[in-house]
């Protein structure tokens, strides 16, 4: 049957997860920080297998006894209503990235609702993932009935936050021919404060748009309020941008409460960190080319090309592993003479929802 | 008068007449035809006329698919030649070849692949009866030619074989009825054709093809017919099929082994065999990595894939501006396993043919190739060895250089041979003096490497034109080999690297950068080659890495695919590389960068790295953007910033898009005295605004033409966007060499390729047979996976019997046949899947299997049995994937029953239903009823009887009542699954898979188990006795008038009506007399009117009886008549039988 793929070291451990899943190899990854003083999975990456374990029907998870090893038999992903509560060690984003690769493939639709901290400095943000994540699964096909409902934000250390990701299924991804990175035409931003004096939002605010408004005039950043049990366990605020450009291209950015730092200076950091990534250009910002690029592998038998800014290592392993799984590599050229820029171009794997139902 | 000439008419050729003539027919000529002639006379008429040209327009379109086959140049299509023993299969095949390839074969076995036309090429394939091959050839053949014996008319394997491709997806189909020669009468030949041509159609589609050959003529048929039915043929279109356009296939026309002969040896043949397979890859782009089936062997992964010259290329360019295919273009025949030019591959051996008798010497009859071949190697006077030693070979005739051996190539050289060459081994095997078997050895060993690498070879030495003039080092030239054919373009590359390492182009070019990565890629490549066991990519890798690395400095522009994918620096090390270039660049940000990577290579110390998707950006990044100056640099990004960036910032590149004119001209002039960089942004500017204005142009003209042709309609809009596609597929990969464009995109269709193929069961090998197709099926990555999979299933009108649940199937899904045991169902009110029994009758019904995954929406085909022998129909049954999924929820009803033991009012204790008061618990709260439809639940388990419970009811339950409990108890499929190895079996005919239960105890000969308690018993139910109620006396006297017992005793002594006596009146009296004389008369008046009739009725019958002797009479005689007639008839046809001779057929 399908050959064993052999893996070490706890790194990149959410891709390789999904994409065992979605080709159906079996994976073993093994030297789990077994040099570490604290060997093995920690608590969220358990948590992680476990929802996995739930969306999908006939996953056979097979753990070492010192945790430093697992062994991973993907079955089908089932989709359907699914609720799980993230530990407090890791955000929401964390567990819904690997999901929202995972839930366009699967056989009914998804619909998932995760409990814990929305915001951390770690992952996306619920904010980012709903308005930028989502747009960028929108560019494959994935459109009718894929929403994000923030029911209750969360802000670290306690948590206490809600979302349900609602996921439509698709029998194949469209492909994926974006080269053009546009300019800049629109810039929006959601700033919400919990469990701490509402002004904060409008003085991040204020200060992000001490450095925006020189640009565009387009500019609308919502203050975002949730009140009483809606707003978790913990005090916390954060400012998250988007910079959209005439062909759609996104790019983000996002910065969270950090102790003794004024709202200002978070507004600040955050429309630096936006101006920086617009500077880098490209069609998909660096947070989402691991998705664009998944996304572009499971495509139909075509050429998908797309522009973006040089890889992360994140990326550069998640090539590999694309072609160890699906035996799928990237043409990766210069856009253009002396850009930085590049031009990521493959062959589609024709990859089709086996697991949906016909009729 | 009548003999004077009449004057001929002059008609004017000038003046008011003429010119009125001239105009009048120009007029017409212009307009085509008068309209007004052609108008409808009606309203009513105009409308139908209308619509009905509308509805022709619909049905004229086909959901548009894309074809994934390149149309430049595609792989031959398979032309399989189907049809029932003895119906003329291996004539028309011989005709065919004949009328193509100018050559006669006297066996021709395989696929055989010929040039048709200049821009098709054929592989004809002869389908053998057995059932397997036929549902292997089913898959793969793009046109079927259906042969029918006209004589006999449709057998039974015809229809199964269009029940195949049914549901595998329907390809073209040609029927072609033969041995029309034997009708004799014209009438009845007339006749014949019309029925045939009648079913047919309703067996394909009204108006299919239907072909008439007529005799045999020398062993072929006749010419004419031939040539006009290759002309359909050639001008045939084909739709693409939507299984075999998401899937890579090839159909195997050459089959070697090359697992090492010692190791053969020493397992004595039993050994997994290491084999591959050549052919054209057909279908999607064949990717390594991806698993393949072989119907009839099983799953089997690919070593490696290699692609091969074409060995039966279409004709090239010069040909290309004939009208016709040339002569010589015509002679090309690639067929392997059959006799071409009198010489057969065999799996171990080569035959020649040789017609008449033959002497050695005998130079004045002209030698086939393959006596040629081995007079040369009779002539060879000295060993290989000695010939390398001397190093006087050639490659080819026309070589121009010598080869040359070193010590390293030379051991390479005998793996080689141990490689490729069965032949060779074979040879020595026998028992020819040493030195001659030592030079076939040699001989042949060079002439199948010749065979592997040479693509231009096919297998005969006339047709080689590869007269390569090979390079010095012998290693190069193994590259050269491998590469050349497969771009032609990389002659000159090679050219430019012996140079130095560098491509260096002269002042005649424009002054480019020349990029250098190409050269790291060669480079590459080269080293990569001279050794193909250990994975390219792995060896050599620090190396490697330098001298891509220093390379890539130098050129200072990086190959990302080379870093990624062939070096195994860490992603860090990757990126720190293209840094440090960058900071090489901007000075400003090298103190930022460095700090950057600090973090990082801290963390590759064995901190903690956390999977995270959000990058951060460090504290010194952003504070660059403090600065105004820096937010000022990046307003051309946004749309309110000027379109041209800030001078010298290296990062922009879709700032160019609208530079001015006189811009790109002072440019340009720049780019004149300046190095090269400059140059090329200024080209990419002028060349984008050419686009643009081109675009500006086109969409100018689109307005101005006609502003509604513009707007397509959903059907061409769909067309447009798939060619576009299919263009920018073209495109994309068109530069780069082609090994990078496999490692991409795969292998595309058409493509020739060798695909080596591991751990392949020896029994492949050892029981061979030709006329068997090879098919090597690609699978996608879900169909390597198994599951249970549900299917919408319907049993064949034509099987006879009906299917049982739970008897193993034998189904055609995807590219396997595997036996396995089905679970039918019926989904029941939506609410459960609910178990059959068997099959329903002219109705679909589920069943679920388990066994390899295929894709929903995939059609297959069941058969119960596929051996010959099978009387009648034997597709048994036909459907289409529905679901897959890793567990099944199927049920069967089961009704646990027990007997009240005590009963109160509502409430009853029921035993006898369970065993425990444990399965009580878990039954607590369940429905239950009685027989005769009482209600109830079951309420509590009691203690003393095991099992016994409380159940309370709507009513009061009797003591005889059964009650029962309906509960559902779920099945599971059983995990069967046996793949049909036919092609492994040496009688591949007759494969076996499980038998069912009755099958093996007739077979050996055991009785059913008779178990006692499930015989058929009389049912006795005797006669229920119930006894009288009686109510006590004192209880009697007590109750109430109304309770009291109605009983009364029956009177005894007689009535007053019955014992008085009646007296007449005599008014009375006289009434009464009067009324019997009157009945007396009546009954007498009946009587007689009765009498008359019966002597009627005799009359006639007696009348009748006459009347149908005489009938019968006649009718007898009829019968012996007609009778006589059908004796000399049936009598007549059993001697045409006996005479024809031909093999038993099954009537349909």
């Amino acid at each position: 049957m399908s050959s064993l793929l052999h893996f070490s070291g706890h790194q990149h451990f959410r891709h390789r997860l999904v994409l065992s899943i979605l080709s159906g190899r079996h994976v073993r990854v093994d030297k789990i920080r077994s040099d570490d003083k604290n060997p093995g999975l920690r608590d969220f990456e358990i948590s992680l297998l476990r929802l996995l374990e739930k969306v999908t029907n006939g996953t056979v998870i097979e753990i070492s006894v010192t945790g430093t090893a697992i062994l991973l038999k993907p079955g089908i992903i089932s989709g359907g209503a699914v609720t799980h509560d993230c530990p407090l060690s890791r955000s929401i984003g964390y567990f819904l990235e690997p999901v929202a690769m995972l839930a366009p493939f699967a056989k009914t639709p998804m619909q998932l609702t995760l409990r814990g901290i929305t915001t951390d400095e770690n992952d996306l943000s619920v904010d980012l993932f709903r308005t930028v994540t989502l747009s960028h699964l929108q560019l494959f096909g994935i459109s009718d009935g894929l929403e994000l409902r923030i029911k209750k934000r969360g802000a670290p250390p306690e948590g206490g936050g809600e979302a349900q990701f609602l996921c439509p299924i698709v029998k194949q991804v469209k492909t994926l021919n974006f080269v053009e990175p546009g300019k800049v035409k629109r810039i929006r931003g959601v700033a919400h404060a919990v469990r701490v004096n509402p002004q904060f939002s409008n003085r991040m605010i204020e200060s992000s748009r001490s450095i925006l408004n020189r640009y565009i005039p387009d500019i609308y950043l919502y203050s975002d309020v949730y009140k009483g049990d809606e707003s978790g366990k913990s005090p916390g605020y954060a400012l998250s941008l988007l910079a959209e450009t005439t062909t759609s291209a996104i790019y983000c950015s996002e910065a969270i409460s950090k102790a003794g730092v004024a709202p200002e200076d978070i507004g600040l950091e955050a429309a630096r960190g936006l101006m920086a990534e617009v500077n880098l250009g490209g069609c998909v910002d660096r947070k989402h080319q691991i998705l664009v690029l998944l996304m572009m592998v499971l495509g139909s038998e075509d050429v998908g090309r797309c522009r973006m800014s040089e890889p992360t290592p994140r990326t550069i392993q998640f090539l590999r592993d694309i072609k160890q799984f699906f035996g799928t590599s990237f043409k990766i050229v210069p856009a253009e003479h002396g850009s930085t820029q590049l031009l990521y171009s493959c062959y589609g794997t024709g990859y089709v929802n086996a697991n949906r139902t016909l009729a | 008068m009548d003999d004077r000439p009449h004057k001929a008419h002059r008609p004017a050729q000038s003046g008011a007449k003429a010119e009125k003539k001239d105009k009048g027919k120009g007029k017409e000529k212009q307009k085509g035809f008068n309209e007004k002639a052609f108008a409808p006379k009606s309203g009513r008429r105009a409308d139908r006329q209308g619509r009905r040209k509308v509805e022709q327009d619909q049905t004229r379109l086909h959901v548009p698919l894309v074809n994934r086959t390149p149309d430049d140049e595609p792989p031959p299509v398979i032309v399989a030649i189907v049809g029932p023993p003895g119906v003329g299969k291996t004539t028309l095949l011989k005709s065919l070849v004949r009328r193509y390839a100018k050559q006669t074969l006297n066996d021709a076995k395989g696929p055989i692949t010929v040039v048709s036309g200049k821009k098709r090429r054929l592989t004809f394939i002869e389908c053998n009866n057995d059932l397997n091959s036929m549902i292997d050839i089913g898959k793969i053949a793009d046109l079927v030619l259906l042969m029918i014996d006209g004589s006999f008319g449709f057998e039974m394997e015809t229809f199964e074989f269009l029940n195949i491709l049914q549901s595998h997806g329907f390809p073209k189909v040609i029927g072609i009825l033969t041995h029309l020669d034997l009708i004799k009468k014209a009438a009845t030949l007339r006749d014949t054709k019309k029925a045939l041509k009648k079913r047919f159609w309703t067996e394909i589609y009204q108006g299919a093809k239907l072909f008439y050959l007529s005799g045999v003529l020398n062993g072929r048929y006749p010419d004419t017919e031939i040539m006009n039915l290759s002309r359909f043929i050639s001008v045939m279109k084909f739709r693409p099929l939507v299984f075999r356009n998401t899937h890579s296939y090839l159909l195997a026309d050459r089959l070697e082994d090359l697992t090492p002969r010692e190791q053969v040896r020493t397992s004595q043949g039993k050994c997994d065999r290491t084999v591959t397979v050549y052919g054209y890859v057909r279908g999607t782009n064949l990717r390594m990595g991806t698993r393949v089936h072989i119907p009839g062997v099983g799953d089997l992964s690919m070593k490696s894939v290699t692609v091969l010259g074409d060995p039966c290329p279409m004709p090239d360019a010069d040909s290309e501006k004939r009208r016709k295919l040339s002569e010589k273009k015509k002679l090309i025949i690639h067929a392997p396993m059959s006799d071409v030019g009198g010489v057969m591959y065999d799996k171990d051996a080569v035959w020649v043919n040789v017609p008449g008798s033959f002497t050695r010497g005998n130079t004045d009859v002209p030698q086939g190739e393959g006596e040629q071949m081995v007079m040369d190697l009779q002539d060879v006077g000295s060993t290989l060895e000695d010939a390398v030693a001397k190093s006087q070979i050639r490659l080819f005739g026309s070589s121009s250089k010598n080869l040359t051996v070193d010590t390293n190539m030379d051991d390479e050289e005998d793996d080689d041979e141990d490689d490729l060459d069965l032949d060779s081994q074979e040879g020595s095997d026998h028992e020819d003096s040493g030195i001659e078997s030592d030079s076939q050895e040699g001989e042949d060993g060079e002439d199948d490497e010749d065979r592997a690498q040479d693509p231009r070879s096919t297998g005969r030495s006339s047709h080689r034109s590869g007269a390569r003039t090979l390079p010095s080092s012998s290693k190069k030239q193994r590259t050269d080999i491998e590469y050349a054919e497969s771009d032609s373009d990389l002659g000159d590359e090679d050219e430019d690297r012996d140079v130095g390492g560098r491509r260096v182009r002269f002042g005649e070019d424009e002054d480019h950068d020349i990029p250098s990565d190409e050269d790291v890629e060669d480079d590459e490549e080269e080293e990569g080659d001279d050794d193909e066991a250990v994975p390219r990519w792995k060896r050599n890798l620090a190396d490697r890495a330098q001298t891509s690395l220093a390379s890539s400095r130098k050129s200072r522009r990086k190959d990302w695919t080379k870093l990624i994918y062939a070096t195994d620096l860490t992603p860090e090390e990757i990126l720190r590389d293209t840094d440090r270039e960058a900071s090489d660049a901007k000075d400003a940000m090298d103190m930022d960068e460095e700090d950057f990577f600090q973090i990082k290579s801290r963390a590759d110390n064995g901190e903690e790295v956390l999977d995270r998707s959000k990058e951060v950006w460090s504290a010194e990044e952003l504070k660059k953007w403090e600065d105004e100056e820096m937010l000022e640099s990046i307003r051309h990004l946004f749309i309110t910033g000027e379109d041209n960036p800030g001078g010298g910032d290296g990062d922009d590149g879709e700032g160019g898009a609208s530079g001015d004119e006189e811009e790109g001209g002072d440019s340009e002039a720049d780019a004149a005295d300046d190095d090269a960089s400059p140059a090329d942004p200024e080209a990419a500017r002028a060349a984008a605004l050419a686009a643009k204005k081109e675009a500006l142009k086109r969409k100018f003209d689109e307005q101005y033409d006609d502003p509604e042709a513009s707007k397509l309609d959903f059907y061409e809009e769909k067309k447009d966007e798939m060619a576009r596609q299919l263009a920018l597929n073209r495109a994309e990969f068109e530069g780069i060499d082609a090994e990078a464009r496999a490692l991409v995109e795969g292998y595309r269709p058409g493509q020739y390729v060798r695909i080596e193929l591991a751990d392949v069961p020896c029994e492949l090998i050892a029981n061979f047979d030709p006329t068997y197709p090879i098919v090597v099926g690609g699978l996608l990555p879900a169909e390597e996976r198994f599951g249970f999979v549900q299917v919408r299933i319907k049993r064949h009108r034509w099987y006879a019997r009906t299917l049982k649940n739970n008897d193993p199937l034998i189904l055609s899904l995807g590219w396997r046949r595997f036996q396995t045991v089905p679970i039918y169902s019926l989904d029941d009110h939506s609410i459960r899947m609910r178990m059959l029994k068997y099959t329903p009758e002219h109705m679909h019904c589920y069943a679920t299997f388990y066994g390899p995954v295929a894709l929903p929406n995939t059609g297959f085909c069941a058969f119960n049995s596929l051996s010959g022998e099978t009387p009648g129909f034997r597709v048994s049954a036909t459907g289409v994937v529905l679901n897959i999924d890793r567990s099944v929820k199927i049920v069967k009803k089961i009704k646990l029953t027990g007997v009240p033991y005590k009963i109160f009012k509502n409430t009853a204790f029921i035993k006898d239903m369970f065993n425990s008061a444990l399965e009580v618990v878990k039954f607590e709260g369940a429905n239950i009823r009685t027989v005769s439809g009482i209600r109830g639940q079951i309420k509590k388990a009691l203690p003393k009887p095991d099992g016994a419970f409380r159940a309370t009811f709507e009513d009061k339950v009797l003591k005889s009542d059964i009650i029962f409990l309906r509960a559902w108890y779920s099945v599971q499929p059983r995990k069967f699954y046996n793949p049909v190895t036919s092609l492994l079996l040496s009688d591949k005919a007759n494969w076996t898979g499980m038998r069912l239960t009755g099958q093996v105890r007739r077979e050996e000969g055991l009785k059913t188990p008779l178990n006692v308690n499930s015989t058929y018993k009389r049912i006795e139910r005797p006669a229920r006795r119930f006894n009288p109620l009686v109510v006590p006396k004192k209880l009697q006297a007590s109750l109430p008038y109304a309770s009291k017992p109605k009983l009364m005793v029956p009177q005894r002594a007689p009535t007053y009506l019955q014992k008085r006596a009646v007296v007449l009146e005599p008014e009375e009296k006289k009434a009464v007399a009067l009324l019997q004389q009157i009945r007396a008369l009546r009954k007498d008046q009946v009587a007689r009117r009765k009498e008359k009739k019966d002597e009627k009725r005799a009359e006639r019958q007696k009348k009748l009886a006459k009347e149908e002797a005489i009938r019968s009479e006649k009718d007898k005689e009829k019968r012996k008549e007609y009778m006589r007639v059908a004796g000399q008839k049936s009598k007549r046809a059993a001697e045409i039988e006996e005479g024809g001779g031909r093999g038993k057929r099954r009537k349909t």
